[in-house]
């Protein structure tokens, strides 16, 4: 099933990519892109309105592409214990966001504001060219974090109401 | 030798603008026709002690009645015959003596093709003009003349391609306008608007699980429908020169351009 949603996924995205590449073009793409590309891990979608989601959807306009990043926030401790990602673009969108799911389970909230796109663009060897794709999941981070965010403030605003109540 | 001296050139030219005219781009802007003769080509010399360029071509045609100071003002001149330039027609080719000249960056997309300078254009007199060009300006025709016309011929080609490219599709005919106007598309920033992010996501995942071609020509329908809707939305910003709309616009029209893309890859 998964596969099935990964090779749709994949189907969708870019051309870029041949087939074979380290026999036709070798070096196009670093192998940490294609490894992700090939498996992507943790594609797909969480309940939008589940409290303890918080769904980060960005866009970069110039090259079209469209990502959404969506975290599952644990509500004792307020880590992220869960991430999942559909992203429709090239395949460096989809290589960083698909290597910022899986940096950012097990972290804190905070702690994953502190990912910067250059770490994910040095460990996948984006050329400059493509450090947009690194930019663009860090902002789905981001993203993702203040809706989570603001998720939480709203149900503790609304548990303390009931508290006084 | 040659390649220094345009170098130079386009770095004055861009110097220029910013010394001696006003505002070149919103007094451009201002002119109605590109076919009315306005351009006053007065012969006051070069500002900055240009003398030194024994380059005649540096003639910029100006629109700008009102602006005070001109871009470049020495008149264009062919460098074969030294003919003056028709004042009506861009000077990519010099008639009297049937050489081709240099290529002008000044002379925009719009001027080549004798248009106004606004998004809604007629598509159709567009391929009659660029295939009467080619018939001047193509590097076939010049495979006996000097090496320097050869040089002009591949560069003037190119460019009126790449002006019939830009111009025959509203997308790109609008970031082109947008960029005359001095109105940038930033690659870097990312556009968290939800609610056009939210529909381009459901297109996308539509047309991932489109089950036959039927379904997915039906989105590709809706597709263009969105295109003009939007290519209208973006002409009527512009008009009323509220650039940032206009640039969301473009946006939307990119999405919804690369959508179709997808679709035909599909299908």
């Amino acid at each position: 099933m998964l596969r099935l949603v990964a090779s749709r996924l994949l189907g969708t995205a870019s051309r870029e990519v041949p087939s074979r590449p380290l026999q036709i073009l070798p070096r196009l793409y670093h192998e940490n892109v294609i490894d992700h590309y090939n498996n992507p891990r943790n594609v797909g979608s969480f309940d939008k309105n589940d409290p303890n989601v918080g769904t980060g959807l960005v866009g970069a306009p110039a090259c079209g592409d469209v990502m959404k990043l969506q975290i599952k926030i644990d509500e004792e401790s307020g880590k992220i214990v869960d991430a999942c990602f559909k992203t429709f673009g090239c395949g460096s969108a989809i290589a960083s966001s698909s290597v910022a799911t899986e940096w950012v389970k097990g972290k804190s909230m905070d702690e994953v504001l502190t990912i910067k796109n250059t770490e994910i663009a040095k460990h996948l060897s984006l050329p400059p060219v493509k450090l947009h794709c690194s930019m663009l999941a860090e902002d789905a981070i981001k993203a993702a974090v203040k809706d989570a965010e603001a998720k939480r403030a709203k149900m503790n605003g609304s548990s303390k109401a009931a508290d006084v109540n | 030798m040659s390649k220094t001296k345009q170098l130079l050139s386009l770095l004055c030219r861009r110097l220029l603008p910013t010394t001696c005219c006003l505002a070149p781009f919103s007094a451009n802007s201002q002119i109605p026709s590109l076919s009315s003769h306005l351009q006053s080509s007065s012969r006051a010399p070069l500002p900055l002690g240009l003398d030194f360029f024994p380059n005649p071509k540096t003639y910029l045609l100006s629109f700008c009645s009102q602006s005070a100071a001109k871009l470049d003002s020495t008149p264009k001149r062919c460098w074969n015959c030294v003919a003056d330039a028709p004042s009506s027609t861009p000077f990519l080719y010099c008639d009297s003596c049937r050489t081709i000249q240099p290529v002008d960056l000044s002379i925009d997309y719009f001027q080549i093709f004798g248009l106004e300078k606004k998004y809604e254009i007629e598509v159709d007199g567009l391929e009659r003009m660029y295939k009467d060009w080619q018939k001047k300006l193509h590097p076939d025709l010049v495979h006996s003349k000097s090496e320097k016309e050869r040089e002009y011929a591949a560069e003037q080609s190119a460019r009126v391609i790449d002006a019939y490219r830009t111009l025959s599709k509203p997308l790109s005919r609008a970031v082109y306008i947008l960029r005359l106007e001095g109105v940038d598309v930033d690659e870097e920033q990312t556009v968290s608007d939800p609610e056009l992010l939210t529909e381009i996501m459901e297109i996308r995942e539509a047309v991932e699980e489109a089950p036959d071609s039927q379904a997915l020509n039906q989105i590709q329908s809706r597709m263009k429908e969105k295109l003009e809707e939007t290519s209208d939305s973006f002409e009527d910003a512009f008009r009323r020169r509220n650039f940032d709309e206009a640039v969301t616009c473009t946006q939307r029209m990119t999405y919804y351009q690369r959508a179709s893309e997808e679709i035909l890859k599909k299908l």
